[in-house]
């Protein structure tokens, strides 16, 4: 439980907050010391937004080891690191359990050091983690230790690495969840006589040029010393925790990432492990973004937005056409129902198939969910050539989709490279009968006119049929296996795709599609029906209150685990029953002490 | 002197988790050694209250610590050069003399004036090395100048003293104190005697002197560990200076040898260090402690083992020897400017290591 810090912005593990100290009495301390100390950099702003350097707010009351220490008063306007015993890598955990230090509950801002391995919920609102130095430099150890300290400690409490951050690394260490950095490894490194940049520590002796343009660096080369470096290596820290802070709220951290991280191997192994800890990252991750995802890396197939379309797709989805199925490729325009080619096919289909898009990085793309997040919302690097990770990942998930939808005939329409090979491996492992229609290119005449050809005889769907089984589809996407069913089977809809409007037999509104991600948003009659029916609800219990735009995490008494941000979920307590979209994931909210946890869309007191 | 025995000692949950956390890195050394010769012994110069002196440095093998059989202390592992188990009888005690007496007609011009015997526990335990022996062994030297013997504190007094003195020969007890401060001593090193315990056996010794009247002198040598594990660079520059000035300021104490920890195999200093927790102290602490100190009452000496190697003290390796042999000249000289001669690029390092190292970004540099 923090008052001190507060989380504005998430993007998956990293996030923008707010130090919430008397600045004021900071900015009159600096003022007062830039003379004596050497290393302090004037003009600098208070660290108010995070992820940020902290050093200038940061006062140690100091180590049990080599003395007791005098209980701290304490400071508004600064982070006080309580008297702890640290504990440096490899410290035996008899030792870490025996002089384990309690830290009492204090009424100004504090910090509580844990180890990686030994952690506990101190009440405090951060933590300084005691062994950075050993797995700082290891990806996966890395990884274990961010996400052992972030699943122990609250939600809203920031995390704080020491003497880590430098420009290279210090957009992953966010990106794995850490909101404090200081200046120390950038004022070390620069001492030695290394010259920090976001691609490399050069030997400052070994540069010719200073590869930068930062204040320090407005000086003759030759004049150029290590106290010089001390500036630049911080100057440079900052610049990059500028474009880590703006990534974070423009939800586009992680396509920063996938390309930085490649500046060190290490980097990008802790990247991929964080990409197998499933848990850690998936809860974490919003189900919607305006941002568009950059597909440029093999990384991406990795990304927890693309893993989860897939699972989705393959395990909550369900076709409920009884037309063959038609897989096609995808197109760069999104939607790809408005893009030339899939005009193209839609006039030699004419809705006597369900439509099937095949794409890296998202997998297999069915006609209902094709504006669903991030569907629509990704933009790969097109050169043709499929890589064996992307055929692979494809296959895979359309062997999946294809054991769990059946079809009375399925037909092939993509063209022959990486598509066909695809197709092909999943027919032999499910043993398919597939029929190809593509001669030389899909969208050739020849090939147009095949897939009309294998059409023959089939009846067309209705508008009607689709676009119930449309807003089914989302239903089962978002809210589990047979949503679509159990809260829509008796439905009618109204106004036209992509803003599909639902309505039970009485005109009452129950839903709206929102076409730019590819959801649904409720009213209270659709949140009554959904309380009613079988399909799991993402429920926030609140206190006796009737919450108005937006339900503040203090007001929250529990919340679905299941909730991600972006969630559709219902918000119900003794006084009111609404319904509003998730700015927190579940535990969050519940977790939180501090900051809005969920936008009311629609409320009635009870 | 409260509490004779290791035994007794073994008391209080931090001790216990340092003890079993110990006994189980120990454990994973498998050895054992001959009681019949020492387990080390070399010639050197060393600095004394009566001048610098030829020394002849016996480690002996007495069956070990029974501190370190319990767990010991979190950076020795001298233990393990012990033999197993018991203890070692008086033939085998004198044996080992032997080989020492014979290692230095060989390898020395003349008999040498300071003999020192170290035995990894306490000499003056009699379970370790009997009254007998201790006779024995007092006789054999009886023509030098100077001897120093180890032991902890609890068995320093005045009649053991007096075996030594009563043959003309200027007396010191080496006590292992490793710091004045009795926090540092307890958690960090695990070593479970006080400094008022080290205050009664230097009083033990200024008794011994007294007794021993012209023939001979008698004190006490403090030996001290600059960084220990779990302290950073400034708290160990700052726990040796205080324990300089407090150790130089008892009586009956003349001499500190201050000396920086290095990395031991099978020691939980080395399982830290193994994993990125620990780093031996810079060179230049032990100068600015040195020099800091320079104008106590007292001899302030230190012997830097491993200098220069990741496992010992050091620098950045450009300079490490050059201050290792300031070190050793302020040693024999107890002159602080001769560390005005020696300067780097690196001193700034330590500095801004010394200003911005702390408990939870340690180590902040290799």
């Amino acid at each position: 439980m923090t008052e001190y810090f507060e989380v504005h912005e998430r993007d998956g593990a990293a996030r923008v907050g707010e130090l919430r100290l008397d600045f004021e009495a900071v900015a009159g301390d600096a003022d007062s010391d830039t003379d004596s100390n050497p290393n302090s950099v004037p003009d600098r702003t208070p660290p108010q937004t995070t992820p940020a350097l902290v050093d200038d707010v940061l006062e140690d009351a100091g180590s049990l080891w080599s003395a007791e220490r005098e209980f701290p008063e304490g400071d508004e306007s600064a982070l006080t690191v309580l008297p702890h015993r640290s504990f440096p890598g490899g410290t035996a955990d008899e030792v870490q359990d025996s002089f384990a230090v309690d830290y009492p509950d204090v009424e100004f801002p504090s910090v509580a050091v844990v180890s990686s391995d030994h952690v506990d919920d101190h009440g405090t609102d951060a933590y300084a983690v005691s062994d950075v130095q050993s797995f700082t430099g290891h990806g996966a150890g890395l990884v274990e230790a961010v996400v052992n300290v972030r699943e122990e400690i609250p939600t809203d409490t920031a995390l704080f690495f020491s003497g880590v951050a430098t420009p290279r690394n210090v957009a992953l260490l966010a990106y794995a969840g850490v909101d404090l950095f200081d200046r120390t490894a950038a004022i070390v490194k620069g001492i030695e006589g290394r010259y920090l940049t976001t691609d490399e520590a050069y030997f400052l002796e070994d540069l010719e040029e200073l590869p930068c343009s930062c204040p320090a660096c407005q000086q003759p080369r030759e004049e150029f010393t290590r106290e010089d470096c001390v500036d630049h290596n911080v100057n440079a820290l900052e610049a990059e925790l500028g474009i880590v802070r703006r990534r974070i709220r423009d939800g586009r951290l992680r396509d920063y990432v996938e390309g930085q991280a490649r500046q060190d191997q290490w980097l990008t192994a802790a990247m991929r492990e964080l990409d197998s800890q499933w848990g850690y990252l998936e809860e974490r991750t919003p189900i919607l973004r305006d941002a568009q995802i950059d597909a440029a890396t093999e990384d991406t197939l990795r990304r927890v937005e693309i893993q989860r379309y897939a699972d989705r797709v393959t395990t909550r989805y369900q076709n409920r056409f009884k037309n063959p199925l038609v897989l096609v490729p995808c197109s760069a325009a999104k939607p790809y129902s408005e893009s030339q080619s899939h005009r193209q096919f839609h006039d030699a289909i004419q809705w006597r198939a369900h439509l099937v898009s095949m794409t890296s990085p998202i997998g297999v793309v069915p006609q209902e969910l094709e504006t669903t997040y991030p569907a629509q919302h990704y933009d790969t690097v097109v050169t043709g050539r499929w890589s064996e990770d992307e055929k692979q990942f494809v296959s895979e998930v359309l062997r999946r989709y294809l054991e769990r939808n059946e079809y009375p005939k399925i037909i092939a329409h993509v063209p022959n490279e990486g598509y066909r090979d695809i197709v092909g491996r999943v027919e032999e492992e499910l043993d398919l009968d597939i029929t190809y229609t593509v001669n030389e290119h899909p969208t050739d005449d020849e090939s147009l006119a095949n897939l009309s050809e294998a059409l023959s005889g089939e009846l067309k769907y209705s508008k009607r049929e689709r676009e119930h089984n449309t807003v089914r589809a989302i239903a089962d996407y978002l809210l589990g296996d047979g949503a679509g069913d159990d809260l829509f089977e008796d439905i009618q809809t109204t106004s036209r795709y992509p803003k599909i409007q639902v309505r039970d037999r009485e005109d009452t509104q129950l839903a709206t599609m929102v076409p730019q991600y590819g959801t649904l948003s409720f009213t209270l009659a659709g949140a009554r029906r959904w309380v009613d029916s079988d399909a799991p609800v993402k429920r926030v219990e609140i206190d006796g209150f009737v919450p108005h735009g937006s339900v503040l995490a203090p007001g929250v008494v529990e919340a679905d685990e299941e909730i991600r941000v972006g969630d559709e979920v219902v918000v119900e307590g003794p006084k009111a029953f609404g319904v509003g979209r998730a700015e927190m994931f579940g535990r969050e909210m519940a977790e939180s002490s501090r900051g809005i946890a969920a936008e009311i869309r629609h409320v009635e007191e009870k | 002197m409260s509490q004779p025995t290791p035994e007794v000692y073994e008391q209080g949950k931090g001790m216990d988790a340092h003890n079993q956390v110990m006994r189980e890195i120990r454990s994973r050394k498998e050895a054992s050694y001959d009681p019949h010769e020492p387990t080390r012994v070399w010639l050197d110069e060393d600095n004394t209250p009566t001048g610098v002196k030829q020394s002849l440095t016996i480690i002996l093998n007495t069956g070990g610590c029974r501190w370190a059989r319990a767990g010991g202390c979190t950076m020795c592992g001298y233990v393990a050069e012990s033999v197993d188990g018991g203890s070692v009888s008086h033939e085998a005690l004198m044996n080992q003399i032997d080989v020492c007496l014979e290692h230095e007609r060989e390898n020395g011009d003349e008999p040498a004036d300071l003999i020192k015997i170290y035995t990894s526990g306490s000499f003056l335990d009699e379970r370790e090395v009997g009254a007998e022996t201790r006779r024995a062994i007092a006789d054999t030297f009886a023509d030098r100048e100077r001897m120093v013997v180890e032991s902890l504190p609890d068995f320093v007094d005045r009649e053991k003293i007096g075996d030594f003195t009563q043959h003309g020969v200027d007396t010191d007890v080496a006590i292992g104190l490793e710091t004045a401060t009795d926090r540092v001593r307890h958690d960090c090193v695990n070593k479970y005697f006080d400094f008022a315990d080290f205050e009664d056996a230097c009083a033990e010794a200024a008794a011994a002197d007294e007794e021993a009247g012209a023939t001979a002198d008698a004190g006490i040598k403090a030996y001290l560990l600059m960084k220990p594990p779990f302290l950073t660079e400034s708290e160990a520059v700052e726990d040796m200076i205080s324990s300089v000035e407090r150790c130089a300021a008892v009586e009956g104490c003349h001499t500190v040898s201050m000396n920086p920890c290095n990395v031991q195999r099978y020691t939980m200093v080395d399982d830290l260090y193994f994993n990125d927790g620990y780093r031996p102290p810079w060179l230049w602490s032990v100068a600015h402690v040195l020099e800091e100190t320079a104008d106590i009452d007292a001899i302030v000496v230190s012997d830097p083992v491993g200098h220069g190697s990741d496992r010992g003290p050091h620098n950045c390796q450009e300079c490490d020897d050059l201050v290792q042999k300031a070190i050793k000249d302020f040693d024999l000289r107890q002159d602080p400017s001769v560390f005005e001669q020696v300067s780097c690029e690196c001193e700034r390092t330590w500095e801004v290591v010394m200003e911005r190292e702390r408990s939870f970004n340690q180590p902040l540099t290799r």
